[in-house]
C-alpha cells in the first residue's frame, strides 16, 4: 500500500500543529465556538450528544495491521474500548474530549493517518472499491488514482468552503461496489481501445433527504487530466452552487436544476482554459504512486475447490465451515488465494460496524499472519483480508471465531449498514442502532437467513442518509413526528450497476413494529418468489403492492403515522 | 462612520507573492454602495477608494468617459479601485475587467461570511484567466483561518475583522512548508522534488 514520503509526513504534521493552535484558541475564547465550527469539522471533529466525536479517515479502506493497532489503542486511550467502522470508509470515536484531540492527531500521524477533511463542507475522504486489485471482475487498480486523488484534494484551498459536503468514489471493475451513482462525483475507470486508462465521470448524485443518481457528464477522460477537469467541476459548483438553503447545496441540485447537459457545458467552457495547464498528473508522479501498489508475495498455490476445502475440515465443523465459505469469503484474481470477509454484524449485541480494541488487535494480528499485513474496510462497515491462501481458511477460521467475526450473514438480512443514530449523532431524528439489534434478534436463524439469501437492509436515523437507506433494498430512516421517533419503509433501493433510489412504501411505523413489519415482508417476498429468486428481484417482478399490502395489513392507526418526509 | 462604508480596517497584511508577509496601514477605503449614481458624496478626493464592481457596471464606466468627472481625475490618480462580491461573475464581464487591468491598481473580493468560499474562485479566476498582476485584497469577514486558502488562491491582501489578532495572523504563513497541490503562489511539493531529483 502507499507509503509517504517525508512530504506526505510533513504536511500531516504540520495539520497537526495548525489544529492544535486552533483547539488552543477555541479554549481561550479567542475563537468562538461559531467559527471553529467548520475548522473542527475539516479535521474530522463533531460536537454529538455526549461528547465529541472524531472521525478518521481510511482512504479508499485501506488499512496496515500498524494502523490498525493504533486505532486499537485510540479507541482504549481516549474513548471507551471501541471504534465504529462507517459508510464511507471512515473510523469513528465517540467518546473524545476536545482537549485530547490534537494527541490524537499526533498518534495517528505516526501511522501515517489523519482526519483532514472527513467532514465540513470539503472535498470528503475518497472512497473506493474494498476488493480492489482482488476482484475477479476488475478492469483497472482504482487505488493509484485515489491516491493522486487524495492528495490533489488534500488542502485544496480554492474548494474548502464549498456550498456543501463534496463525496468522490472510484471504482475500477465490473460490477460497482462502491454507490459510485450517489456520490457528488463518481469516477469510474477502464481502459480504452489503446489501453490507455480513462474515466467516465459522473456527477451530481447524492442520497440525504433528495436521493439523485448520479449522471454521466463526460466519457474517456484520460487519467492524467483529472486534476484539471475537477477543478473545473468543482470550480462551477463553488461559485454557482446554493448557498441559501443546507438543503439546496448539494452539487445534486445544481446538477439537477441546470440540467447535466448544461452542466456538463459549463464544466467544459471552464474546462477548455485549464485543460492543458500543469495541474495535470505527470507520468512520473503516476509512477511514484504506482510504486507502491505492487502485488504482494503470492505463493504459487492451486486452486482448491470448495469441497475439498469443506472435506478438510473436522466432520462436526463442515456445515459451519462450508456457509462460511459461501457468505464470507471471496474469489480472487489469483489461483490458491481468496478474500475473507469479517463480520462486524453479531445479532443483535453490538451496534454494526463497531470494533472492540481487543477484536481490533487481534484481527491485527491475523492481518500479519494470515494477509500481508493489510486490511480493507468496506462501505458495508465489515473488514476484509484480501490475500488469504486457501490452505490457511480453515485455520483462520478457527482464529477469527475468537474474535466473534466469522458469523456467516455477509449479504444476508443481518449484514445490516447503520448509521449510529440518536444514540450519539446530534442530527437523528430517530435511534437506528435498537432497530438494527431488534430485527437481528428477530431473524436470529441462521438457516432461514441462509435460505432468503441476499437482502440489502439499511438504516439511517435521519435524512441525511449516513446509513444509506435509500440503496437497500430494505431501506428503513428514522422520522420525528411529534417529539416520537417513528420508521418510514423504502423498497426496491440497490447498490452496484443496477442502482436504484427505493420508493416509500407509505405512513411510518412505531418502532416497536419494525420488527414485525420486517417478517411481513420477508413472508411476503418468501411467498412470491420463484425458485433461487434473490429478494430484489422478486421486488422487481412484482412491484411495490404485495409488500405494502402485507405491511399494512392488520396494523392499526395508532401504530403508523403519516410522517412524510 | 457613513453607513455606505464596510468596515474600514486600521491596517491590512498584505502578503506579496514573493515576499513577506507585513502589517501594514490600511490606505484603501471600501465604498458599498451599488446604487448611487454620483459617485463618493461624502468621501474626501484624495481618498483611495474601492467601489463595487456593479457600481462600476452601473454608473462607473459611463462616468469614466467623461474626461472632466471626479472618477476621470480619480483614475489618473489612481485613487479608484473596485471589489468583487461573492456572487459577481467575474467571466461574464471580461471585456470589463481587461480594461479594468489598465486602471484599477487594486481590487477586492469580499467574504459576505467567513465560510462563503466563493471569493476564492474569483481570485484563482482573476489570476488565472485575467492574469490579473495587481493587489486582490480579501475583504468583508476575513478571518485568520482563512489567510491561508486565501492566499493561495490569489490574494496577496487581508482586511482582517478588526477582533483578530494581528500576530497569529502573520504566523500562518508559516504554518505548511509543503503541499500536495498546485496554487497561485506555489507548485506541488512532490512533483517539485521528483523534477529535481532527475536534474
Amino acid at each position: 500500500m502507499y507509503k509517504y514520503d517525508y512530504i506526505d509526513q510533513t504536511l500531516v504534521n504540520e495539520r497537526v500543529v495548525q489544529f492544535k493552535d486552533q483547539v488552543e484558541r477555541r479554549i481561550d475564547g479567542s475563537l468562538p465556538e461559531e467559527e471553529f465550527r467548520p475548522l473542527r469539522l475539516q479535521n474530522g471533529l463533531y460536537h454529538q450528544r455526549h461528547a465529541y466525536m472524531l472521525r478518521v479517515a481510511i482512504p479508499y479502506g485501506l488499512l496496515s495491521s500498524d494502523q490498525l493497532r493504533t486505532l486499537a489503542h485510540i479507541a482504549n486511550k481516549y474513548d471507551r474500548g471501541y471504534g465504529h467502522f462507517t459508510t464511507r470508509q471512515n473510523i469513528q470515536f465517540n467518546w473524545i474530549k476536545l482537549e485530547e484531540s490534537p494527541a490524537i492527531l499526533a498518534d495517528l500521524a505516526k501511522v501515517q493517518m489523519h482526519a483532514i477533511q472527513t467532514s465540513g463542507n470539503c472535498i470528503r475522504n475518497i472512497t473506493s472499491d474494498a476488493f480492489a486489485d482482488v476482484a475477479a471482475d476488475e478492469y483497472v487498480d482504482p487505488r493509484p488514482v485515489c491516491e493522486l486523488l487524495r492528495q490533489w484534494s488534500t488542502l485544496h484551498p480554492e474548494f474548502a468552503f464549498l456550498p456543501r459536503k463534496f463525496k468522490f468514489a472510484v471504482c475500477g471493475a465490473k460490477e460497482d461496489r462502491t454507490i459510485l451513482l450517489c456520490h457528488d462525483v463518481g469516477i469510474s475507470l477502464k481502459k480504452n481501445l489503446q489501453g490507455e486508462l480513462v474515466a467516465d465521470i459522473y456527477a451530481g448524485g447524492g442520497m440525504g433527504r433528495t436521493p439523485i443518481l448520479g449522471s454521466l457528464i463526460k466519457e474517456n477522460l484520460p487519467w492524467n487530466v483529472l486534476p484539471s477537469y475537477l477543478t473545473a467541476l468543482l470550480r462551477v459548483y463553488n461559485r454557482f452552487g446554493r448557498r441559501d438553503n443546507i438543503y439546496k447545496a448539494r452539487i445534486k441540485i445544481l446538477v439537477k436544476a441546470l440540467g447535466p447537459e448544461e452542466f456538463a457545458r459549463q464544466v467544459e467552457g471552464e474546462w477548455a482554459t485549464i485543460k492543458d495547464g500543469d495541474d495535470n498528473f505527470q507520468q512520473l508522479e503516476w509512477d511514484r504512486v504506482a510504486n507502491h501498489f505492487t502485488r504482494p508475495a503470492y505463493k504459487s498455490a492451486q486452486s482448491i475447490s470448495t469441497q475439498d476445502l469443506i472435506d478438510g475440515a473436522p466432520a462436526n465443523e463442515q456445515v459451519a465451515f462450508a456457509r462460511w465459505l459461501e457468505r464470507n469469503v471471496k474469489a480472487h484474481q489469483v489461483a490458491g488465494y481468496a478474500s475473507v470477509v469479517f463480520s462486524l454484524k453479531p445479532h443483535g449485541s453490538v451496534a454494526p460496524g463497531d470494533a472492540t480494541t481487543e477484536q481490533m488487535l487481534a484481527i491485527a494480528d491475523l492481518a500479519d499472519q494470515y494477509s500481508f499485513g493489510e486490511l480493507r474496510v468496506t462501505h458495508e462497515q465489515n473488514l476484509v483480508l484480501a490475500d488469504v491462501e486457501q490452505a490457511k481458511l480453515l485455520e483462520l477460521w478457527h482464529k477469527a471465531k475468537a474474535q466473534n467475526v466469522v458469523l456467516p450473514n455477509i449479504g444476508l438480512l443481518t449484514d445490516i449498514i447503520a448509521c449510529p443514530g440518536g444514540d450519539f449523532c446530534s442530527l437523528a431524528n430517530a435511534k437506528s442502532l435498537p432497530i438494527a439489534k431488534a430485527i437481528q434478534e428477530r431473524f436470529d436463524d441462521l438457516d432461514y437467513l441462509h435460505d432468503l439469501g441476499e437482502i440489502s437492509l439499511n438504516i439511517s436515523g435521519c435524512i441525511n442518509s449516513c446509513g444509506h437507506h435509500h440503496v437497500g433494498n430494505i431501506g428503513v430512516l428514522g422520522v420525528d413526528k411529534d417529539g416520537k421517533e417513528w420508521y418510514q419503509i423504502t423498497l426496491g433501493g440497490e447498490q452496484g450497476n443496477h442502482a436504484a433510489i427505493g420508493k416509500v412504501i407509505g405512513p411510518s411505523f412505531g418502532a416497536e413494529q419494525i420488527p414485525d413489519v420486517m417478517a411481513d415482508i420477508i413472508d411476503t417476498f418468501v411467498k412470491h418468489r420463484t425458485a433461487d429468486e434473490a429478494f430484489i428481484e422478486t421486488y422487481r417482478r412484482l412491484g411495490v403492492t404485495p409488500f405494502k399490502e402485507a405491511a399494512y395489513l392488520n396494523r392499526s392507526k395508532e401504530n403508523v403515522v403519516g410522517a412524510g418526509v | 462612520m457613513n453607513q455606505n462604508m464596510m468596515q474600514n480596517s486600521k491596517n491590512v497584511l498584505l502578503y506579496p507573492k514573493s515576499g513577506k508577509p507585513s502589517i501594514i496601514a490600511n490606505a484603501w477605503l471600501i465604498w458599498n454602495d451599488s446604487d448611487n449614481e454620483k459617485a463618493f458624496p461624502e468621501i474626501e478626493r484624495e481618498q483611495k477608494v474601492l467601489a463595487p464592481f456593479q457600481w462600476w457596471l452601473s454608473h462607473g464606466q459611463a462616468q469614466a468617459k467623461d474626461p472632466n468627472s471626479e472618477l476621470a481625475k480619480r483614475i489618473q490618480d489612481q485613487t479608484i479601485g473596485v471589489w468583487f462580491a461573492a456572487d459577481d461573475d467575474v467571466l461574464k464581464h471580461a471585456e470589463v475587467i481587461e480594461l479594468g487591468k489598465l486602471i484599477w491598481p487594486i481590487v477586492g473580493a469580499d467574504f459576505p461570511i467567513f465560510r462563503d468560499g466563493r471569493s476564492f474562485s474569483t481570485a484563482a479566476l482573476l489570476r488565472e484567466r485575467f492574469h490579473w498582476a495587481g493587489e486582490i485584497r480579501a475583504i468583508g469577514d476575513v478571518l485568520i483561518d482563512q489567510l491561508i486558502q486565501g492566499a493561495r488562491s490569489g490574494f496577496d491582501s487581508f482586511a482582517l475583522r478588526a477582533d483578530q489578532n494581528r500576530d497569529v495572523a502573520l504566523k500562518q504563513f508559516d504554518l505548511f512548508t509543503v503541499t500536495t497541490q498546485n496554487s497561485w503562489r506555489d507548485r506541488r511539493s512532490q512533483l517539485d522534488s521528483q523534477l529535481e531529483q532527475i536534474k
